[in-house]
């Protein structure tokens, strides 16, 4: 039997992954994902693991070319929104993303900043990235996004300046967007310090 | 994946896929190699061993091998590929020699 289940997210990666997990060991497999629906059908309760990761800086050819080799390991995938918004743009400029993945289209990377890799479960962590360096490059992508977020706040602020409610409005919302900033950059400096004396 | 170019020393999972591309391999068979020769020491995920796939096929020391239309896509070490992995052996037996030269004294 299917049950739907409607939760929202957004960047929190790590949250999403605990969430599905959670479903996975009370017996719940994700068949299908919407905008902030999850389906599940019933399974044998900790078949599957699962795991969230952030794609939102790859073109769209990088992103199937990823999914698709994933799937090659026999990982069940499927594509996730970051954002509620919603587009009838034909076009979204992403100017943290890599080359062609700066622009955005509902046919190709629109909606699709995520992925929900399952995995049958083996009793060991299901983890994508296990070395340091990668860990560190995850780290410095995810963060591309936010960067660009101060950015524009602090641009709003400079050109609402002088008048005081707006302009510390949003010099208050830079430094609110800044926090996802510092904390990866903070967890990407330790994995390099572990990684200096390891490697 | 970065390894250090200086003193040529490769990372230990760059090593590893290099020693099971010997014979082509895909990637899940790839990982289960590891997974097998370190008796589960070493774990490789998926996410690191695109990206390791990736930059070795550009570097020109692995290459997709035969025609892999419809099946799961497989690799092989290259000629540079051989050189590399032959190098790290030789540097690592240096290492061992000078090591056990001085621990055992």
């Amino acid at each position: 039997m299917s049950i739907v289940k409607r939760r929202f997210f957004a960047g929190f990666t790590g949250s999403q992954t605990k969430w599905l997990n959670s479903m996975a060991e009370k017996g719940y497999r994700l068949v299908k994902t919407g905008k902030i629906e999850y389906v599940f059908d019933e399974c044998e309760p900790g078949k599957y693991v699962y795991v969230v990761e952030y794609v939102g800086d790859k073109s769209f050819e990088e992103e199937e070319k990823y999914k698709a080799f994933l799937e090659d390991l026999g990982y069940q995938v499927f594509y996730k929104n970051v954002n509620l918004a919603y587009s009838t743009n034909k076009l979204t400029f992403r100017p943290w993303a890599d080359k062609a993945g700066k622009l955005s289209t509902l046919k190709t990377t629109f909606n699709k900043e995520l992925l929900i890799v399952e995995k049958e479960n083996d009793g060991k962590p299901f983890r994508l990235h296990t070395e340091k360096q990668d860990q560190i490059d995850y780290y410095n992508r995810m963060s591309r996004p936010w960067y660009f977020a101060v950015f524009m706040a602090l641009l709003l602020a400079i050109i609402y300046w002088p008048s005081v409610l707006p302009t510390a409005v949003c010099g208050g919302l830079a430094v609110i967007l800044a926090l996802p900033v510092i904390i990866m950059t903070l967890k990407a400096r330790k994995i390099k310090k572990e990684k200096e004396l390891e490697e | 994946m970065k390894d250090n170019v200086k003193s040529g020393a490769l990372t230990e999972v760059t090593f590893f896929i290099l020693l099971s591309l010997y014979e082509p391999k895909h990637g899940y068979a790839i990982m289960q190699f590891i997974d097998e020769k370190t008796n589960g020491r070493l774990v490789l995920g998926a996410g690191s061993l695109y990206g390791a796939i990736n930059t070795l096929t550009e570097k020109g020391w692995i290459e997709p091998y035969g025609d892999s239309d419809g099946r799961k896509k497989e690799y092989v070490i290259t000629e540079k590929g051989r050189q590399i992995a032959e190098k790290e052996l030789q540097r690592l037996r240096d290492l061992t020699e000078t090591a056990a030269c001085i621990m055992q004294k």
